[in-house]
């Protein structure tokens, strides 16, 4: 079975990487890419400034779900608005839950409880996915935080449920902690550049996801190559620059791949915008690749 | 505004993730050595890159590592771990060793004192202060974590000195949690009306764990708060500068600009923009090579979008390009070659 057959049979994934590797639009190709396998696919984002938009070429979302293309959707989702939003259908009566959500001292726990963040976003997820939802979804792709808080977004669950045992937070926080866990269910597809501090974290995040989560990713995407340069092809510094950035990639590929024996898929740098152009030419190359 | 990379006797380098903070960071803290400053770089980035380039190891977790010295200057790398730095503060300011041990074995502070949000940035906050108030340093430049949502380090000080301020904090502090609080405890939520949310939402467990931990903490409060606020000031301070890194193109103009307006909304000194790993112009030659056809796109996205920083902001303000090199430095003399290529872009 190929990576992206296994991962067109998550509900929920996790597309994450460190910073400026290219993670969103990555969800963006998966996204694309799961939709015309006939899967109902919505993107999540968390990050305030929208980005995910552009490369599907859209309007912003301003926290609303956004067809982008058939059976592809994407949002820009704020946990403090799901927060509420919990608040408001947990407490029955209009008054408390204006009493409550006014109030700076529920501000100052939203803001400040470890984890309720994290636990929101993905609870949303868990709940797109349920069969009663409408508009229905058959898969959730969440373009995650950074590679250091990814692994706080995964343990949030956990954590919650441990520290809030009883009450309706708590029970939540363990369903969600053991849909989590439930590797037919649930993947990261991991992101990374093959240059040495990002394949550093990359395989970090590998070995942190075995040990702590159980996890494995169903694929890792060596994003942003450089071109092997036609030997015949251009002299000089630029010539150079190619060439030593074209080194620097392999030698941190072979790297990785001595790490990780699992999937990865290489994909090229492109001399394309970030743009649904981007998207379509990616899509094909990811699925060339599909290791 | 300055175009000298090293104005300032705290430089604090900020910008997105993944633009090469770290190792400019670590450039610039070298070339201050070099002129002979006594310098420190603290980089509290939770996959501690830093290392690599300047040869510490975890040991840089406690105490400042020398990396070099050159004449009356000299070079110190420290790394900052949160939970490392949180248990060092208790021990340090706790009032005695009971209080250091019922703050310890809270259950609230082993789950989740490494993981509360912005807990890196505090941690970082009191480190700053302590290696300032040890008058060891001419000049320290912190790197900050990558953050793309928020100048979490600015608002740091702010957040903790309400946090100790805060309603939520006096309501924990209040006596009837003492003895039996229990049956108190659900008569006061309830009659705040607060019971739903606590009882049915959070769970009254998870409510005293914190609690619990809060009482535990409320001696060393005082001290974070007056702290906080030295810190604050410090950020805002004349001789503070922020000096920030941005990525190339266009793409990444709007990140650069969040950044920019909310220096200059809150009050902070901005120092020069470096705008990092910026393709050069291929120049001419035959078209149909692919990596020429690459590369020259890629110069002339870079172009574009130093183009754009730059009309956003007419005032001369100094937009330093830094050109990517066939090689990343990885090791001091690289380092302080891109140090060299710093200044001479600077001085043009």
């Amino acid at each position: 079975m190929s990576a992206l057959d296994r991962l067109a049979e998550r509900q929920l994934v996790l597309v994450t990487g460190k910073g400026g590797v290219g993670k969103t639009t990555l969800t963006a190709v998966l996204g694309s890419l799961m939709a015309t396998r006939g899967r109902r696919v919505l993107l999540l984002e968390v990050d305030p400034r929208e980005s995910l938009h552009q490369a599907l070429g859209t309007e912003p979302s301003g926290g609303e779900l956004v067809e982008a293309l058939p059976r592809l959707s994407l949002q820009n989702l704020q946990p403090g608005a799901v927060i509420e939003g919990l608040v408001r259908e947990k407490v029955p009566i209009a008054y408390l839950v204006r009493k409550i959500t006014e109030s700076p001292a529920f501000h100052q726990f939203v803001e400040g409880a470890p984890g309720l963040k994290e636990t929101a976003l993905l609870g949303y997820a868990y709940r797109v996915l349920q069969s009663g939802h409408r508009p229905g979804f058959d898969m959730v792709i969440v373009d995650a935080p950074a590679t250091g808080h990814s692994a706080t977004l995964l343990a949030a669950p956990g954590l919650l449920a441990q520290a809030a045992q009883g009450g309706q937070l708590g029970d939540m926080a363990a369903d969600l902690a053991a849909f989590l866990a439930d590797a037919t269910r649930c993947g990261v597809l991991l992101a990374t550049l093959a240059e040495e501090m990002p394949v550093q974290e990359t395989l970090e995040l590998i070995a942190m996801l075995q040990a702590k989560f159980g996890l494995r990713p169903d694929l890792v995407v060596a994003n942003g190559l450089y071109p092997e340069p036609e030997p015949s092809g251009i002299q000089g510094p630029p010539g150079e620059l190619l060439r030593a950035r074209r080194q620097l990639n392999m030698a941190e590929l072979a790297r990785l791949a001595a790490a990780w024996k699992g999937p990865l898929a290489e994909l090229p740098l492109l001399p394309l915008d970030r743009g649904p152009s981007l998207v379509t030419a990616l899509v094909g190359r990811l699925e060339e690749a599909d290791p | 505004m300055s175009g000298d990379l090293l104005a300032g006797r705290l430089i604090v380098v900020v910008g997105a993730g993944g633009v090469g903070k770290t190792t400019l960071a670590a450039a610039l803290a070298l070339g201050s050595a070099r002129e002979g400053r006594r310098t420190l770089v603290m980089t509290f980035d939770p996959s501690l890159r830093l290392k690599d380039a300047l040869g510490v190891g975890e040991a840089a977790k406690d105490e400042p590592i020398r990396v070099m010295e050159a004449g009356s200057g000299f070079l110190d790398a420290a790394l900052l771990d949160a939970k490392h730095t949180f248990d060092r503060l208790i021990r340090t300011y706790a009032p005695d060793a009971a209080a250091t041990r019922r703050i310890f074995s809270n259950r609230f502070y082993q789950d989740m004192a490494g993981n509360l949000a912005g807990i890196l940035e505090y941690m970082a906050m009191e480190r700053l202060f302590e290696m300032r108030a040890s008058e060891r340093y001419d000049r320290i430049i912190l790197d900050t974590p990558p953050t793309r949502q928020a100048m979490d380090f600015l608002q740091a000080p702010e957040r903790m000195m309400n946090l100790v301020d805060s309603k939520a904090i006096r309501f924990a502090m209040d006596p009837w949690w003492d003895g039996k609080g229990e049956k108190n405890l659900a008569f006061r939520l309830a009659a705040r009306g607060v019971m739903e949310l606590s009882d049915r939402i959070i769970g009254r467990r998870f409510l005293l764990d914190v609690v619990e931990f809060i009482r535990a903490f409320a001696p060393l409060f005082d001290g974070f708060r007056s702290r906080a606020g030295e810190v604050r000031n410090l950020l805002k301070a004349e001789e503070t500068r922020f000096l920030l890194v941005a990525g190339p193109g266009p793409d990444r103009v709007p990140d650069a600009m969040f950044f920019l307006r909310k220096l200059e909304e809150t009050g902070h000194h901005l120092g020069p923009v470096l705008v990092n790993q910026v393709h050069p112009d291929p120049g001419p030659g035959s078209g149909g090579d692919p990596g020429l056809v690459l590369l020259r796109f890629l110069a002339n996205r870079d172009r574009r979008g130093l183009g754009l920083l730059r009309s956003l902001f007419p005032d001369g303000r100094c937009i330093l390009p830094v050109a990517l090199e066939p090689r990343p430095p990885a090791d001091l003399r690289t380092l302080g070659l891109l140090y060299e290529r710093l200044s001479s872009t600077a001085g043009e």
